[in-house]
């Protein structure tokens, strides 16, 4: 650091006016970034890391003021008014976690980058702009660039749309960058290309990067010196790779210790309610036979044409008793859809689901009342899943009602024993849901859930809104229930990390799609298939790589589940596509010991194609 | 492609919708009490008359039947005649019913035509004195929520929705013309005969607009792009001249799709007090008449300009903002 600093913040305070007494939400933060330097940012959520990446670019909205100094190269930005800022924008630029509301929905993506430019740099001439817009997005590796720098945000995935916001931000060549949270609403494989190209950016642009993340696996990837935020406090600064040896602060200690391990530990593996061998004797609690759904969309440009969108396609798998099985896979794969016919709330267009034996989609009145019974549904927002002006207790009370309860003094006390069961104090029967914290209203989800005795829970993304700590309670929570009652778990989830510590048996899914379905501990060390090992190699964490990211996974994204390509749906991002993939898509084999993946190249002693029986 | 295949199915619906309207009113006009024949042929005419001649036009056959026979004219362009009025001019009494001219009756297209355009200028007047009206203080409320210009659009908006329209423009008559002798109010002889009806329907319009506009403007000054939008170094100006009003322009044409039958509505009332020779008088007399023809005629017009007027809102609404396209 012999040059000087082009970003330094000195006594940087902001606090939250308030109408009855103020409140702090950064405190006395000090840092000085290099030119050409990655810093990372991490901390807990509210820990006030947003806050800080609008206070340096001077983006506080009213409620909040700043005091202290942020000096980009020798001069104080702070509290500078818009007018004296904006030139200063062309050099300080700015990505948020948010990519797909950073721009006007109503005008092309290309025009609205151009059009900052021009803001920025008014010398530039319309034409030029334009000509730069496309090249760069060339080279954050968006294909047809051209042609898709006419088209609208909406047309954009979340990993696409946070590139061409990348390219926004690079536009100018801005000295500094700075980049909150940019991966956390995108897929891992995704956000490990994102990572890579802000890198590559750096080195290109030179331009220094803030890079905030609530994540330190993630901050890890990025960044070479790491800040550490707790509760508006900066209490540790440190190179990372010493910062996650050696973590000084207490805070620090506890981040580290509670990124979940995958490769070093054997995880406390979940108890099955028998013994893994006796699987292929037992019935299953849920069989899925051949499931398929199939929506029509209607096609633009045609009078009355419709397209077949394939959300899931041809899933076998069962589902036993005691199991906590995960479906795992990035979004669009098909995973909500999965829930979806799961749960009964549509019926296949193909295939059967059974239920202890029974195919549930003919199920109607009495009969659909008793499998909701058995299986119910816990959401994954826990915030826009409860009704926010019912009282807690009645909450609960409501499946019961809905199940033919009617004596109050019963619902009462089975309500307090099911609280008490996931760990809710009874003192909240008649209080309201405001106030609560993502983890206490998740537990009231899970006990308006665990309310009816259910046998199965299906999780949707359950845990994904909640931080490390409160995940780590309630999947201690979901551990104690299923020895409690014998309960079998289907977590649909995103989260590798968490499914490696709770769940037995895995299924990946691709493109509706079913690739892989192992156990636990055959599917992290042995993967059967490329797209398995590419999410593994994804995957952000503290130990060391088991997987090279450059070996898994070309760079890309899903083709769409309108227009399939014929053949394997993965080998457009596949490292190891070979002339069979293109020919014809693989289907599930049998590798030994109940894994399976669908990959050519997969070629277990014994291979055979699996009929619906075989699976499981 | 797209607007093409747009356009074929929007006008396919509104066919169907037009037609079903044309249907509900021939056979309300036809149940409903009240004879027409009667009322040409007057109250002196014997009934065995009133019989013969309504045999003669048709009205006693089913009601489906002479839909049929009504429906294969309209499709060739023929509104018919109407039962009443004749091509000079002056109303047809019942004394004469055997009146030589009675061949001499006004065709309904005629009629419409003449009308019509009368209705429409004053519908384009009052929209426009509207849309400029909330315009200005709709978003000058929308910028700022809570701030003067956003309480001067709620005490504006709530007198103006409480003001009847027939009250008004007795009033505003009263003021402009008979006070002051600034504007004509009664009749039609120039465009400024326009002015003080447009005025009134105008005045019912705002309300709605403003309230529309200034949530609309202050919801998307909430929206993520305005803040990223500052932070990215757009100008203040270029965000809400460029961004937010143009999102903003969606439910408000959505909007203007919807209020253009009220504004027809409003039309009938006004037309009738200020004596303005739209359709709107039209339609008033054409009922106190029982002519037929020439509400069925309407009906038709107004039901197929309504549906028009909905596809152009939704194709510009869609131009606009290209995720509604479907």
């Amino acid at each position: 650091m012999d040059m000087p600093p082009v970003l330094s913040v000195r006594d940087l305070s902001v606090d939250l006016a308030g109408p009855v007494a103020g409140r702090r939400i950064l405190d006395a933060i000090a840092f000085d970034v290099a030119p050409r330097e990655i810093v990372g940012v991490v901390g807990a959520t509210g820990a006030g890391k947003t806050v800080l990446a609008k206070a340096l670019v001077n983006g506080l909205e009213p409620p909040l003021t700043a005091r202290g100094t942020v000096r980009f190269r020798g001069q104080d930005i702070l509290n500078l008014a818009p007018r004296a800022m904006r030139p200063l924008r062309r050099e300080i630029a700015y990505v948020g976690a948010n990519p797909m509301g950073a721009l006007d929905p109503t005008l092309p993506v290309g025009h609205q980058i151009a059009e900052k430019m021009r803001a920025v740099n008014p010398a530039v001439a319309a034409a030029e702009a334009r000509r730069r817009v496309v090249a760069l997005l060339d080279a954050v590796r968006i294909p047809s660039a051209a042609r898709r720098f006419h088209d609208y945000p909406s047309q954009f995935s979340g990993g696409m749309m946070q590139r061409a916001l990348l390219v926004d931000a690079m536009i100018s060549d801005p000295a500094l960058l700075v980049a909150d949270n940019v991966t956390q609403p995108l897929d891992v494989t995704v956000a490990a290309q994102v990572i890579r190209l802000m890198r590559e950016l750096t080195e290109r642009f030179q331009t220094a990067i803030l890079f905030v993340s609530s994540s330190l696996p993630v901050a890890r990837e990025a960044a070479s010196r790491t800040l550490v935020i707790d509760s508006g406090r900066l209490v540790e600064e440190q190179p990372t790779e010493a910062l996650i040896a050696r973590p000084r602060h207490a805070y620090t200690r506890d981040l580290v210790a509670q990124i979940p391990t995958i490769w070093t530990r054997s995880p406390a593996l979940p108890r099955t309610g028998e013994p893994a061998r006796d699987r292929s004797e037992s019935s299953p609690v849920i069989r899925l036979e051949d499931v398929s759904q199939t929506y029509r969309v209607r096609e633009r440009g045609t009078f009355a044409g419709t397209s077949a969108l394939r959300a899931v396609r041809n899933v076998t798998f069962d589902i036993h008793k005691g199991d906590s099985f995960a479906v795992v896979g990035e979004s669009g794969c098909g995973k909500s859809t999965l829930m979806r016919l799961l749960s009964r709330l549509e019926r296949p267009s193909g295939g059967r689901i059974l239920c202890d034996g029974q195919d549930i989609a003919p199920l109607s009145g009495p009969a659909l009342l008793g499998f909701r019974r058995k299986l119910q549904l816990v959401l994954q927002d826990p915030f826009n899943s409860l009704p926010p002006r019912t009282g807690i207790g009645a909450m609960l009370e409501a499946p019961l009602r809905t199940h033919g309860w009617r004596d109050a003094g019963r619902i009462r006390e089975r309500v307090r024993a099911v609280m008490n069961d996931v760990g809710l104090s009874p003192a909240l029967y008649d209080a309201l849901p405001v106030g609560l914290s993502a983890g206490q209203r998740q537990r009231i989800n899970v006990a308006r859930a665990m309310v009816l005795e259910p046998e199965i829970l299906l999780m949707d993304e359950t845990l994904s809104s909640l931080d490390q700590t409160e995940q780590f309670r309630l999947l201690a929570l979901f551990e104690k229930l299923q020895r409690a009652h014998g309960l079998t778990y289907i977590f649909i989830s995103h989260d590798l990390a968490m499914v490696r510590k709770a769940c037995n048996r895995i299924a990946v899914m691709y493109l509706g799609e079913v690739v892989e379905l192992a156990d636990n501990e055959r599917l992290f060390f042995d993967p059967g298939h490329p797209y398995t090992k590419a999410l593994l190699s994804a995957m952000p964490t503290l130990e060391e790589r088991r997987y090279r990211p450059e070996e898994c996974l070309l760079d890309g994204e899903p083709p769409s589940p309108i227009d399939l390509p014929a053949g394997c749906a993965f080998r457009s991002r596949c490292p190891r596509a070979f002339a069979p993939c293109a020919a014809e898509g693989p289907h599930l084999v049998t590798r030994g010991a109940g894994a399976l993946a669908a990959c050519h190249r997969v070629t277990a002693p014994g291979a055979r194609p699996v009929n619906a029986d075989a699976a499981g | 492609m797209f607007v093409l295949s747009f356009l074929a199915r929007r006008l396919a619906q509104g066919a169907i919708i037009i037609t079903l309207v044309s249907l509900l009113i021939f056979t309300l006009l036809r149940v409903v009490p009240g004879d027409p024949v009667r009322l040409m042929v007057g109250g002196m005419a014997p009934d065995s008359l009133v019989e013969q001649i309504a045999n003669r036009m048709g009205l006693r056959d089913p009601i489906l039947v002479q839909f049929g026979r009504y429906a294969g004219q309209v499709v060739r362009g023929d509104l018919g005649h109407s039962f009443v009025r004749p091509a000079n001019g002056a109303a047809t009494g019942g004394a004469n019913f055997d009146d030589a001219t009675r061949a001499e009756r006004a065709p309904v297209a005629a009629l419409i035509g003449e009308a019509l355009p009368m209705t429409l200028q004053l519908a384009a007047l009052a929209l426009a004195f509207a849309l400029a009206f909330s315009s200005l203080v709709g978003i000058a409320a929308g910028l700022r929520p809570g701030g003067l210009a956003d309480r001067f659009a709620f005490a504006v908006s709530s007198i103006f929705i409480s003001l009847p329209n027939f009250w008004l423009a007795i009033v505003l008559a009263l003021l402009f013309s008979v006070k002051l002798g600034w504007l004509p109010a009664v009749g039609y002889g120039g465009f400024s005969y326009t002015i003080l009806p447009a005025i009134v329907l105008a005045v019912e319009l705002s309300p709605v607009l403003i309230r529309t506009l200034s949530g609309a403007v202050a919801a998307q000054m909430g929206e993520a792009y305005v803040a990223v939008g500052r932070i990215r170094g757009l100008t203040e100006t270029r965000i809400v001249g460029a961004h937010v009003l143009r999102n903003a322009a969606v439910p408000l044409l959505n909007l203007l799709g919807v209020q253009f039958s009220s504004l027809l509505g409003g039309v009938i009332i006004v037309e009738y007090i200020l004596d303005y020779p739209g359709l709107g008088l039209l339609t008033i007399n054409a009922v106190l008449q029982r002519d037929f023809p020439l509400i069925q005629g309407i009906a038709i017009v107004t039901s197929a300009i309504f549906v028009v007027i909905n596809i152009l809102v939704d194709l510009a609404a869609t131009i606009i903002d290209p995720r509604l396209a479907y």
